[in-house]
């Protein structure tokens, strides 16, 4: 045969065997698609393949001490299909299980559940959401077991679907500031503000629905993981949080007041401790967490006499004026233009000096010398509410903070009235967060912090993230004005309108402030009263502000009503926190001569010397070999001074532990009997005298 | 307008019209089943740039097309040397990728050219290069194409050589070359009973591969799955609801369902996803796309003047068509499963520009002027004495 004819031949023989194979691929999809069509259809909705998202686990919200103050935790939602029970399950279980649900739930009755599920299965309702409540892990074991539901998906039609929950182990302590994110993403307090970090990034994998409606994660190499969110370290201390929350809610009850907060602040850090908000519930009695008014717009109000320290900083700051010059304030009523200013004291406290203006919170004596000295360049006065940065917002860690308001001087509204009632803490807005970070300023010798509430955000052991103290203004005003206005402020709490706080403990210095309400442009027989200070005086170590809005009764000033709260506060505040309390603070172990670092008495060499070496304290040894010594404390060292016990004679035991004392003495074959707790004060057999076997010796620790 | 894009079609395509059709319309085809495919995993990989690898995939086709129209301008005579020269580079790239290249799916097959940072398999260049080969050398021997020693003997030290270094990382491929190469020596006119020789020493350098090579397992679990009916691998049940659901007219264009859970939906099983989303229309008009690319290719096996040419252009057109065959009948579960993409329409990086260089070359077959040249030359008249001998 012809080559080529040969290779045509050949070629269309393959030619045909692939396109046999072709019409088999054909048939083969026909009879997929006609044949088995049906049961793959089937297959595709019964054992669905789906890629799910994986939900990333929420971070969770710590206070200062490490305690949780938001984790997450599963909760379900109890959805039933009616259709699923076949018809004498249905009927054997429906009457028990109306009634368990019914005791469960208690809202509603066992006839109401029964007629609730069987109206659903008749009118075909798939899906019904028995209870909106949702319920824990535990009561879903338990709801799994009851009749029709311990059928199952399938055979009960019970659906357990699963919602991750948040959960605040101290409820509603801090509510508002832990706060919260709904569906929409929205929300408010750090839950909402770090929500970033807290939210982790979801994750997809491939899920195969397996009988019960569940779906079964199938391992796959193209799962996307998801990225659990980080952990938020608040600076929030939960004892001073609870004591905060309970002193205003006693007098929030006391005084039928409508809202108040409190907010607590470290002075050196600016770290809030604690941030209180309690309002008065608008249906139902009593009071609860619904709005920051710390730090949000809706507390934002015009300060009151509080603000008052800023304007004698800045009288003092222009050198105007001295503690001791004296005010006229007349008979407690001065003209500016078409209003009359007046001060609380019927008839006025004649010529008082500026320190008793201030102390007693004289309106009159504050907006003269105000007016008089900067009334013909109110930008000035303005200039130093810009350099204490009160104009602007603090650029807080949560978000939704309130903006504060100052006319200015030039503009339409700026009136002549407007400087003196300014200088009194009218015609301006702030949110009780930034008078604080006044005070706490002046507190903490003219340097202002920014207040913080978060201070790091972690992840298991890795930090992403560390909050310092931010320094807005490394000195508001100079170190002489500061002083006096700290001068002043206890001043307040010694002989002013907060006297009725004054304690012998410790010292309390602040501000009363007690502002008429604006509402609907007039101004009313409410009262907005606040009481912003810090303690102890002498050496700051916290600030804060009690706010408490609308009191009613007789005695409706700062004085009476903010301040005691502030007291109650600062007191147990103190009484906590042993490092405020000097009394019991002293430590007695410290020996003469040294009270920078751990006195230590005596011991083994080695020992010693690596707990010396670990905490960077310089320590020295001359001798040699020997075990025991005792310390000689040096200027800024320890010498070691060598204590034989090797001897056949008594050794000197004074300053060890017991367990050292016991371990030397009974091996020189001494029986110790011994009282009290510590080291080793005092011991019967004087050092240096002959050992007797079982001799008894009594030690004395102390 | 019409006119002058015609002459410019005229002038500057030259070769079978049809196949160059058939060829745009499966680029075509490619890109959007592709892009409708890569869903998930740009959701995976890229956060949902889901236009990622549709840029990626349209220029690989892109440059496919380009390396094809370049492969068409040279007269395939040259493709026998070619061919060797590229084996002779190919069989230490092999090599070096067996023992260094990159890793996907357990098994180094891929290498990367430094710079542009573009991985390729050798085994595409080897492919080639193979074939070409055996086809200059089944031309060569016509005459004796009977003699053992020096016609057959040759031949099957290269293909065994070649499929066996493949056979190390890639099975499936090394197996279906193999197959081609017997498929080739059997339209070469070599004899049936040493093809059937060949069948015996190929099972032995298989098996020698497969105990050899990483691949053995996986190769052994996918026939084994085969074989045991009762137990239908993921991947085969997850095609077959894609298939099955796709109906005669398809759920249309990126209406796909199963890409979300049909493992390698722009590759290995891109099949079944075009037939989901046109349905048996479109799943037969690609099978029957595949066939009249065959066709055209069996076609110039008719016309061309000698047997160079027409095994060249047989050899690569079954070695492309009997990949997508396999590749789809693996897809309708006529196979087990094999991990071959589909040429031309799967997304596959550089296979694309090499198998645009082999329908290149049967195109350059196609082109009857190439030989004409050739016969004008008056040097290279022997081979067709040679073709009319006997």
């Amino acid at each position: 045969m012809n080559i080529k004819r040969s290779i045509v031949l050949r070629v269309r023989i393959a030619f045909v065997a692939v396109a046999l194979l072709a019409g088999a691929i054909f048939y083969k999809i026909v009879h997929l698609q006609f044949v088995e069509g049906e049961k793959w259809e089937a297959k595709s909705e019964s054992i669905n393949f789906q890629y799910r998202q994986v939900s990333a686990t929420r971070g969770n919200i710590y206070a200062a001490d490490g305690s949780l103050l938001a984790t997450s935790l599963p909760f379900y939602r109890v959805v039933m299909d009616p259709i699923v029970a076949k018809e004498e399950v249905y009927r054997a279980g429906i009457d028990s299980l109306a009634f368990l649900l019914s005791s469960y739930y208690r809202d509603r009755s066992a006839d109401t559940y029964k007629r609730m599920i069987t109206e659903a299965r008749t009118t075909g309702k798939r899906y019904l959401i028995l209870n909106r409540k949702q319920i824990g892990y535990q009561d879903m074991q338990k709801m799994s077991q009851w009749p029709i539901f311990r059928n199952g998906r399938m055979g009960g039609g019970i659906i357990f679907e699963k919602v991750e929950k948040r959960y605040r182990p101290f409820n509603n302590l801090a509510s508002r500031t832990v706060g919260f994110l709904n569906e929409d993403k929205y929300g408010v307090g750090i839950e909402y503000s770090f929500n970033e970090y807290l939210e982790g990034k979801n994750g997809r994998a491939l899920f195969q629905r397996i009988a019960g409606g569940s779906w079964k994660p199938v391992f796959d190499a193209e799962d996307v993981k998801p990225d659990d969110g980080y952990d938020i370290f608040t600076t929030l201390d939960v004892n001073i949080q609870d004591v905060a929350e309970s002193a205003l809610l006693r007098q929030l009850i006391n005084k039928d007041a409508e809202f108040g907060c409190v907010i607590v602040m470290e002075v050196e850090t600016g770290h809030i401790k604690a941030i209180a908000n309690l309002q008065k519930n608008k249906s139902s009695y009593g009071y609860g967490e619904n709005y920051n008014f710390a730090i949000g717009d809706q507390g934002l109000t015009e300060p009151g006499s509080t603000f008052k320290l800023i304007s004698i900083m800045a009288l003092l700051e222009e050198g105007k004026i001295g503690l001791n010059d004296i005010v006229d304030t007349g008979d407690g009523t001065f003209r500016f233009y078409d209003r009359t200013m007046r001060d609380v004291k019927q008839g006025g406290y004649g010529k008082i000096t500026v320190q008793e203006a201030f102390e007693k919170s004289s309106n009159v004596a504050i907006s003269k010398l105000v007016d008089q000295h900067f009334g013909h360049s109110p930008s000035r006065f303005m200039a130093y509410v810009e350099k204490v940065g009160l104009d602007q917002p603090l650029g807080f860690q949560l978000r939704g903070e309130g903006a504060p308001y100052f006319k200015k001087p030039g503009e339409k509204y700026w009136y002549g009235t407007t400087l003196p009632w300014m200088s009194i803490g009218y015609e301006s807005k702030l949110t009780p967060l930034h008078t604080l970070t006044l005070y706490n300023a002046v507190a903490n010798n003219g340097k202002m912090v920014k207040p913080m509430i978060v201070q790091a955000i972690a992840k298991g052991n890795a930090i992403e993230k560390k909050f310092q103290t931010e320094v807005v203004k490394k000195s508001i005003a100079s170190d002489k004005t500061i002083k006096a206005l700290q001068q002043l402020l206890e001043g307040v709490v010694n002989n002013g309108t907060a006297k009725n706080i004054f304690s012998g403990d410790y010292k309390i210095a602040g501000k009363t402030g007690t502002a008429q309400k604006l509402i609907d442009g007039r101004y009313t027989q409410r009262y907005y009263t606040s009481f912003a200070g810090y303690f102890p005086a002498d050496k700051p170590k916290y600030s804060a502000i009690v706010v408490i809005d609308s009191p009613k009764g007789f005695n409706a000033y700062g004085g009476d009503v903010s301040a005691p709260v502030f007291k109650e506060i600062a007191d147990k505040i103190y009484a906590q926190d042993l490092k405020l309390n000097k009394k019991t603070a002293v430590p007695t172990y410290l020996a003469q001569g040294i009270n920078e670092f751990p006195f230590i008495q005596a011991g083994k060499v080695d020992e010693l010397q690596m707990i010396c070496n670990k905490f960077g304290i310089s320590n020295h040894y001359n001798g040699q070999g020997d075990n025991w010594v005792k310390s000689v404390p040096q200027v800024k060292s320890i010498q070691w001074k060598s204590n034989p016990t090797e001897n056949p004679t008594v050794p000197d035991v004074s300053g060890l532990p017991l367990r050292d004392a016991l371990y030397v003495l009974e091996n020189k074959g001494l029986r110790v009997v011994y009282q009290g707790k510590g080291r080793v004060k005092n011991q019967s057999i004087s050092p240096g005298t002959p050992v007797q076997q079982n001799y008894v010796i009594n030690l004395v620790l102390g | 307008m019409m006119a002058s894009f015609k002459q410019w079609i005229d002038r500057n395509l030259k070769g079978d019209p049809i196949i160059w059709g058939i060829v745009i319309l499966l680029a075509i085809i490619s890109i959007l089943v592709v892009y409708s495919a890569t869903g998930s995993l740009a959701y995976k990989k890229t956060g949902g740039n889901t236009e990622k690898y549709l840029l990626d995939h349209s220029m690989m086709v892109f440059m496919g097309l380009i390396v094809m129209w370049v492969a068409h301008k040279i007269p395939y005579k040259y493709y026998g040397l070619i061919g060797k020269f590229l084996l002779l580079i190919s069989i230490p790239l092999l090599i070096f990728t067996y023992a260094f290249g990159s890793t996907v799916n357990d098994a180094n097959r891929w290498l990367t050219i430094p710079g542009i940072n573009k991985a390729f398999q050798p085994s595409d260049i080897a492919k080639l290069a193979l074939i070409a080969t055996l086809a200059s050398l089944l031309a060569k021997k016509q005459k004796n194409i009977g003699d053992f020693k020096k016609a057959f003997l040759p031949m099957i030290v290269v293909i065994g050589l070649i499929t066996m270094l493949i056979g190390f990382a890639n099975m499936s491929t090394a197996l279906l070359l193999f197959s081609t190469c017997l498929l080739l020596m059997f339209i070469g006119r070599v004899p049936a009973k040493f093809i059937m020789a060949v069948i015996l020493v190929g099972l032995v350098f298989l098996s020698a591969s497969v105990f050899l090579g990483q691949r053995g397992g996986t190769f052994f679990s996918r026939i084994e799955k085969f074989v045991a009916t009762d137990e239908i691998p993921f991947q085969a049940e997850q095609s077959f609801i894609a298939i099955s659901t796709g109906g005669i007219a398809g759920k249309g264009p990126g209406k796909s369902e199963q890409r979300n859970t049909l493992p390698h939906p722009y590759s290995d099983f891109i099949y079944a996803i075009i037939i989901e989303e046109y349905g048996l229309i479109g799943g037969a008009t690609v099978l029957f796309l595949y066939l009249a690319l065959l066709y055209r290719g069996m076609r110039i096996v008719a016309s061309s003047t000698k047997p160079f040419g027409g095994l060249l252009s047989a050899g690569l057109s079954f070695a492309l068509v009997l990949q997508a065959m396999v590749n789809m009948a693996v897809a309708v579960g006529l196979g087990p499963i094999t991990g071959l993409p589909l040429p031309l329409l799967s997304m596959g990086g550089t296979s694309l520009v090499f198998t645009g260089f082999s329908v290149g070359i049967i195109l350059s077959v196609s082109r009857g002027d190439h030989s004409d040249s050739m016969e004008g030359s008056g040097e290279e008249n022997k081979p067709r004495k040679a073709f009319q001998t006997v």
